[in-house]
């Protein structure tokens, strides 16, 4: 079987599109990050999570306003994967032994005939928090700043660094956003945590592997074609190795939605990033992060 | 063929070492499989025969992380000001607690050390002052002229000195409570992380950790003197709810916030009694300032450590006067067992001290008679026993228990030693076997249908060389589960995940070769060639890409804590893996193939 042959797409001609499509994704993501602000699960907000698997199917609702009273504030609950499975978490600040004592009590009371038993809790306290939270930020920043350095180190050309980066951010930024808009439409957890940052870094790790390989190909094709312009060279180059980065794409992809059906309530935040984020990745390779690199060249050529 | 000895001796070696580092973990869970199958008994037996080899297996076995096997993972943070502040004994003034607190407050907002806070704080209170006058130590050589450098440098080996003895004591502690594969690890300067498989009695671990051991003897609170600080604490918030509220109700100048959350007791050295949800509640309206200008200084109080039944049924905790003044404290005590009492077969801890502290008991109980003694531990009292008579023999005991399993745990607290400083915990995670059983279940599904799709699309789409780059996925995934084992890490569910996006990103680089090579091959080239020149000019590309990915997962593993952890060292060893199968091993496939003329090699 063979796709993409001998393809003959306009990349470059259709970058002005891509650019407004790319700029319109991106304030709107950035428009939702400061007005709705990052949903930070609670490796980064502190707190206190419990998971009650109950024997019969319950109601978030109800449970939401017989807890608010016991604990003063009124929970966050949410469906822990199937519909008898609850997620609880509560800003409460008295020791975590005394807070679980009071939803157990609460609920046994309240649902006497629905045995449960707590499967899972967690506790972060606010100062912890702080510290994974300027750690996860640290780890994306140098993420960036060492592949900046790698990528001008092998290509001995800061266009394509800054190309690259530049698709990187758009990526991540992207998905950051898409996340706060769909926190409370999707029925499983959206909240930006540890396994997302390490989502991130994969994206970032992908949509630049995306991108080497078409940089790599603009190199060989650049030593091949000498005379050849730089922008239909760039376009030549994504068309040369367009058939792999769909392959990629879509092999990555299937493992990816299965993981996100198959791999179970912990991993839905986690692979629903990683599917996002392949699809942007192929496309700002595409659209991006090279046509970037032809607006700096041509620029740079310029002055 | 040239080189393919080479490449298939690789190939050999590699697979040899996969399978000679995997090998435990199949037996293992062949063992598992076998021993679920005996009855209770036999089983028991089996591993009393067994017991070596089980051992040595389970130590060898691909260990699997606490959100997969279940279990409990705490972080820890020692309290480094007070230890700070404890080294200072009894030098310690104002100044050096003003300092220390301000620098507490400065190391957290800035995410700083807290040592170098202190010293720049001392120093920009005072230039000239040293901070030697604090720290005097002549077995350390710290002498009056000792520079505020040494000084720190001094503090920071204390302060490692103190880390690494919370761990030892942890792991004694730990080692009693009889957690199969505990991990006590310490992290940065101030934190220990300690992971415990399979334990799910939070309430009892939060305790195991957190207790100082900190014993003290006390004796009760002059009775006279306390009854009258109790009585002008009760007309004190008389007087201060009528100044408070004048513009109030009538029905709210009747009211005593103390009397609301606390019962007057008759004792002569009781303060009352408090449920468990009033005792913080009490705590603040009796640490006022005010309150605390009325009390002696000689006296402090203390809550009872557990509660006991009142009217009703509802528990209530003592608040007990004691002595400020300390007249014994833990370190002398020799031994400790759980004991029972004969009348009442309660369960008590049982304490010998050693010859001085023996001495002093003695003199202490001789000259109290008749009084009560308090026993602290980590702050609250667990029991004020009336003295008989002298004591000279260095033995007491602890009741007031609430079990044999407190008694045996405060017998590991009291004979693993006492922490150099209180632990906070930071953090906390428990997951319960269930769900850790089901996560497993869904990392293999999602491995399988994961690998299924992607090798059949492969097949589909490369032919002959869609086949061979299965092969090389199928040896990728046990490559990447010996390398796990080979450096003992450990598989979490978001490894599995790692493991899953691998499979999705391993053929990357087969994807790039035989897609170069069908170019080639439209150029003219015959097949051969094209392979030759398919591989040799893809390689910049998988290299290039391969090492950006690597970057990503060190970083993620230098940055990443727990779960994050193991994600990165699987995409870590399925870059390795995923580059040695992709490139060697279906080189060897593909040049046999294709020299053999056995079969028509297609690269679709």
């Amino acid at each position: 079987m063979r796709w993409f042959e001998t393809p003959n797409f306009d990349f470059n001609g259709a970058r002005k599109m891509a650019y407004i499509f790319s700029a319109i994704l991106f304030l709107v993501s950035v428009g939702a990050i400061l007005t709705k602000g990052l949903q930070y699960g609670i490796d980064f907000k502190g707190g206190k999570e419990f998971v009650l698997d109950f024997e019969n199917p319950v109601s978030v609702v109800d449970m939401r306003s017989d807890l608010s009273e016991p604990l003063g504030a009124t929970p966050e609950l949410k469906l822990f994967g199937s519909e008898s499975e609850i997620l609880i978490r509560t800003d409460n600040e008295r020791p975590i032994n005394e807070v679980q004592q009071i939803i157990t009590s609460s609920m046994t009371e309240l649902y006497p005939d629905n045995p449960f038993t707590v499967i899972k809790t967690d506790v972060v306290g606010p100062r912890f928090a702080e510290d994974l939270k300027s750690g996860a930020l640290q780890a994306i920043i140098y993420a960036i700043v060492i592949i900046f350095i790698y990528i001008l180190i092998r290509f001995r050309n800061w266009t394509f660094s800054a190309g690259a980066v530049a698709a990187l951010i758009h990526d991540v930024v992207i998905v950051l956003g898409i996340f706060t808009l769909l926190a409370d439409l999707v029925p499983f957890s959206l909240q930006v945590d540890q396994a997302i940052i390490a989502a991130f870094l994969t994206i970032v790790g992908y949509s630049l592997n995306d991108t080497v390989v078409v940089f790599d190909r603009i190199r060989e094709n650049s030593n091949v074609h000498k005379g050849m312009d730089f922008m239909p060279m760039v376009n030549k180059s994504l068309n040369d190795t367009l058939s792999r980065t769909v392959i990629t794409s879509i092999t990555t992809l299937f493992v990816v939605t299965v993981l996100f059906i198959f791999g179970g309530e912990v991993l839905k935040g986690f692979s629903f990033a990683l599917l996002i984020g392949i699809v942007l990745g192929t496309y700002s390779s595409l659209f991006v992060a090279s046509s970037l690199v032809v607006e700096l060249e041509a620029r740079t050529k310029k002055s | 063929m040239q080189g393919n000895g080479f490449k298939i001796g690789c190939i050999v070696a590699f697979l040899a070492l996969t399978i000679y580092y995997l090998y435990p973990t199949v037996v293992w869970s062949l063992e598992q499989n076998y021993m679920e199958e005996l009855s209770p008994s036999e089983r028991a037996q089996y591993q009393e025969e067994e017991q070596q080899k089980l051992e040595d297996l389970r130590t060898r076995t691909l260990s699997l992380g606490l959100d997969l096997q279940g279990g409990m993972h705490v972080t820890l943070e020692v309290g480094v000001p007070q230890l700070i502040r404890e080294l200072a004994g009894e030098n310690a003034d104002q100044l050096l607690n003003d300092v220390i607190d301000v620098a507490a407050e400065r190391s957290l907002e800035n995410d700083s050390d807290f040592i170098n806070e202190m010293v720049a704080e001392f120093e920009s209170r005072d230039p000239d002052a040293r901070l030697s006058r604090y720290y005097r130590n002549d077995a350390m050589d710290i002498t009056r002229r000792s520079s505020n450098e040494e000084i720190a440098t001094f503090l920071k080996t204390q302060r490692q000195s103190a880390l690494d003895r919370a761990i030892e004591i942890i792991r004694t502690r730990v080692d009693r409570y009889g957690v199969t594969e505990p991990s006590i690890v310490k992290q940065g300067n101030n934190r220990i992380v300690v992971e415990l498989p399979g334990v799910e009695d939070k309430e009892r671990v939060r305790s195991l950790l957190k207790g100082t051991a900190r014993l003290e003897f006390r004796l009760a609170a002059d009775a006279q003197e306390f009854r009258a600080f109790v009585n002008s604490v009760y007309e004190y918030y008389d007087n201060y709810s009528q100044s408070a509220d004048t513009a109030d109700t009538a029905a709210a100048n009747q009211f005593n916030p103390l009397e609301e959350v606390l019962v007057p007791a008759q004792s002569p050295y009781l303060v009352g009694y408090a449920t468990p949800d009033d005792t913080s509640r009490v705590m603040d309206l009796l640490t006022t300032e005010e309150v605390q200008r009325i009390l002696p200084r000689s006296t402090t109080m203390m809550w009872s450590a557990n509660p006991f039944q009142g009217q009703g049924g509802s528990e209530l905790y003592q608040l007990i006067g004691v002595r400020t003044q300390i007249e014994l404290t833990g370190d002398v005590i020799e031994a400790a067992t759980v004991q029972f009492d004969p009348a009442t077969n309660v369960p008590e801890v049982s304490m010998t001290m050693n010859s001085e502290g023996a001495r002093k008991w003695g003199r202490i109980t001789g000259a109290n008679i008749g009084k009560p003694v308090a026993i602290v531990l980590d702050g609250f009292v667990f029991s004020y026993p009336n003295v008989q008579t002298k004591i000279s023999n260095g033995r007491s005991s602890i009741t007031g228990l609430d079990g044999v399993e407190e008694a045996e745990d405060l017998v590991n607290i009291l004979l693993s030693g006492a922490l150099p400083a209180p632990l906070e915990i930071l953090e906390e995670r428990t997951v319960g076997a269930t769900l850790g059983a089901e996560s497993i279940q869904a990392g293999l599904n999602s491995i399988l249908f994961g690998l299924g799709v992607v090798a059949i699309f492969m097949i589909i789409y490369y032919r002959t060389g869609g086949g061979i780059a299965d092969l090389a996925l199928l040896l990728n995934i046990i490559f990447i589960l010996g390398i796990l084992a080979a450096f003992k890490a450990t598989l979490t569910l978001p490894g599995i995940a790692g493991i899953v996006l691998t499979i999705g990103m391993a053929v990357d680089a087969n994807v790039l070769i035989f897609d170069r090579i069908r170019e080639e091959q439209r150029t003219g080239k015959t097949l051969k060639a094209s392979i030759e020149a398919g591989y040799a000019n893809a390689m910049s590309a998988i290299v290039d890409a391969n090492v950006t990915t690597f970057f990503v997962a060190i970083i993620l593993f230098s940055f990443g804590v727990g779960p994050i952890k193991g994600f990165a060292v699987t995409l870590m060893a399925g870059i390795v893996a995923s580059l040695f199968s992709a490139i060697v091993i279906t080189r060897v496939v593909v040049d046999y193939l294709t020299q053999a003329k056995k079969a028509s090699v297609s690269f679709g």
